[in-house]
């Protein structure tokens, strides 16, 4: 691979995201390859140290990108990383697929609300995700599965979210706690 | 006839060749005789006139050869610019008799309009440094007096002043727009100083006496250095932010924005590349926002109630006893006898989740203060690899010795 295109593959990962290529493809340098569970594509991710991610901005006190809705996204992700992250002792992708009932029982246990209006809120904040690439969403399945864009996350913040993985109930507990609940 | 100075014959002479030349030249700038033109279509007649001389050769043109010559434009059009250029003396007659029908074109018209048209193409720049260039050549020159460089030091004051004084009320009172759109008077200032101040120079060098008018240029030169400052810094503070889009009104990018097709637009963008706007959470994030979440669930209140149905009392909030429970627990593992191992206990109830929570209320019979049964753990274990738990320790629950009022 030339200089110049693994220039290329910078821009179009800076310029559109992250990358679904077939496993035989190049590999650009300095990118993070993440292979899909079932070894059928590779999602290229730009690799950046941790003093140049975007959470830099936030600490320079730099004006960070707005998101609609930042705190109910935020729930939804927080949701989905309690559904997805099959184990937090290991690393989050790939992760296992949920479905939106789930993260939706998880997503009710953080936040009270009207079913309605948290479904609205939660297919929303899903769609949003998934255009960042921090989710895959399956729209025709209704399943969710954790994005590439998760690995970006360090060492130092998973060890934050594994906290946030024990803070928040997961779905099985809160089914459980429904059915002996009125004992 | 001795008040105004007496004018010579050679003085009148000279007068009329300067006013002759004078006049030729502003032909091309007249409209009618005694008026200056308005639209650029009779300079582009009147060039083609003088194109058409030019091409003529000795024997000049009638001026119904010069109309067909000029067929681009109209007959009458051309015309009237000939007898407007005539009347003038940028053409004239080839022998000055009442039915003499060939002209001559005089050559000053010509030059003034490549001047004019070079003026405007380049604000007349280049003619300043030319004229700055022959200055400076002049004062320089072995036999150049003082009062050659007298007058040319006074020029070249008089055109810095105009200078300064255009941009400086450019700068002061008008639109930024406008001030835009004349910003070719900004243009190449430096070396238009720096030739100046060299002028100046050699002038203060060679005839010292001459310091007034060189402080007066100085003073010229200062005003104008002044004006272009201030120019530039109202167009700086007009552009902006986005200087970087240039000097141009904000009205003609508004006009671009507006009439431009997508494509065009995005060909703008073309050479750059974007980060994907992708929104980054922090997990710190994340724990915040779960966070606050859940206070905004408990810091909900109650719906109203009507005050006169009176909730039902509590049921027995007080201490949940669970004595006759953990009784028939206890009696059912001691099954009539006086005590049981810990090991076999743990051993009937199974898998390592049940026999944890027999182990909890055996642990809870033992410190009930009604219950007379006891938990006496011994040394030793018991290691089973395979099982799970895989180690289990020694000790025996028994019926308690303490029914003589020792409980406590």
């Amino acid at each position: 691979m030339t200089e110049a295109e693994t220039a290329l593959w910078w821009a179009r990962v800076r310029a559109t995201g992250p990358q679904r290529v077939a496993p035989s493809s190049a590999f650009p340098a300095g990118m993070l390859r993440l292979v899909e569970p079932d070894v059928a594509a590779v999602w290229l991710l730009a690799a950046v140290p941790e003093t140049a991610r975007p959470s830099v901005a936030e600490e320079l006190g730099l004006p960070v990108l707005a998101v609609e809705h930042p705190n109910d996204t935020a729930r939804v992700l927080a949701a989905c990383l309690r559904c997805c992250w099959a184990d937090p002792t290991g690393p989050l992708w790939p992760g296992k697929p949920a479905s939106k009932d789930e993260v939706a029982t998880v997503l009710g246990a953080i936040i009270n609300r009207t079913e309605a209006a948290s479904n609205i809120a939660l297919l929303g904040a899903i769609r949003r995700l998934a255009g960042a690439a921090w989710l895959l969403w399956d729209e025709p399945a209704q399943m969710v599965r954790l994005g590439p864009r998760v690995a970006v996350w360090g060492s130092a913040d998973l060890s934050a979210l594994r906290e946030l993985w024990r803070m928040v109930s997961s779905s099985a507990d809160i089914g459980r706690a429904d059915v002996e609940g009125p004992r | 006839m001795t008040d105004p100075p007496e004018l010579t014959f050679d003085d009148l002479t000279g007068e009329a060749a300067v006013l002759r030349v004078y006049r030729q030249v502003f032909a091309v700038l007249a409209r009618e005789a005694g008026a200056m033109i308005l639209d650029l279509t009779t300079i582009d007649v009147d060039d083609s006139i003088l194109e058409a001389f030019a091409e003529a050769g000795s024997q000049g043109l009638t001026a119904e050869q010069a109309v067909a010559e000029c067929r681009r434009w109209d007959g009458p059009v051309v015309r009237r610019r000939f007898d407007v250029l005539r009347e003038y003396g940028a053409i004239s007659r080839i022998n000055d008799r009442p039915n003499e029908r060939y002209h001559r074109a005089a050559f000053a018209p010509y030059v003034m309009l490549l001047f004019l048209r070079r003026m405007a193409e380049q604000g007349g720049q280049s003619e300043l440094h030319q004229l700055l260039t022959l200055e400076h050549l002049n004062v320089k020159s072995a036999n150049a007096t003082a009062a050659d460089g007298a007058a040319s030091v006074r020029r070249l004051t008089k055109v810095f002043r105009l200078l300064g004084n255009e941009l400086i009320i450019l700068a002061m009172g008008s639109t930024a727009e406008t001030l835009g759109n004349n910003a070719q008077l900004l243009w190449g200032n430096e070396s238009l100083i720096d030739q100046a101040k060299g002028v100046h120079a050699v002038v203060l060098g060679r005839w010292t006496e001459l310091d007034r008018d060189c402080a007066a240029l100085r003073v010229a030169l200062a005003a104008y250095a002044d004006a272009i400052d201030a120019a530039a810094g109202r167009l700086i503070a007009q552009a902006g932010t986005t200087r970087a889009l240039g000097l141009l009104p904000v009205e003609a990018w508004v006009t671009f924005g507006r009439d431009s097709s997508p494509e065009v637009l995005a060909a703008v963008l073309d050479r750059f590349v974007f980060d994907a706007p992708a929104p980054w959470f922090s997990p710190h994030t994340l724990i915040e926002a779960v966070e606050a979440g859940r206070q905004i669930s408990t810091t909900r209140l109650p719906p109203p109630r009507s005050d006169d149905v009176e909730p039902e009392p509590e049921a027995e909030a007080g201490v949940a006893d669970d004595v006759e429970e953990l009784r028939i627990i206890a009696e059912r593992l001691l099954a009539d006898s006086e005590s049981v191992g810990v090991v076999d206990v743990l051993d009937d109830a199974g898998d390592w989740l049940s026999a944890r929570r027999v182990l909890a209320e055996v642990t809870a019979i033992h410190h009930h203060p009604d219950l007379d049964y006891e938990l006496v753990w011994g040394d030793g274990v018991r290691v089973e690899v395979a099982a799970s738990p895989s180690w289990t320790s020694h000790g025996r629950f028994q019926r308690g010795h303490r029914a003589n009022g020792d409980a406590g």
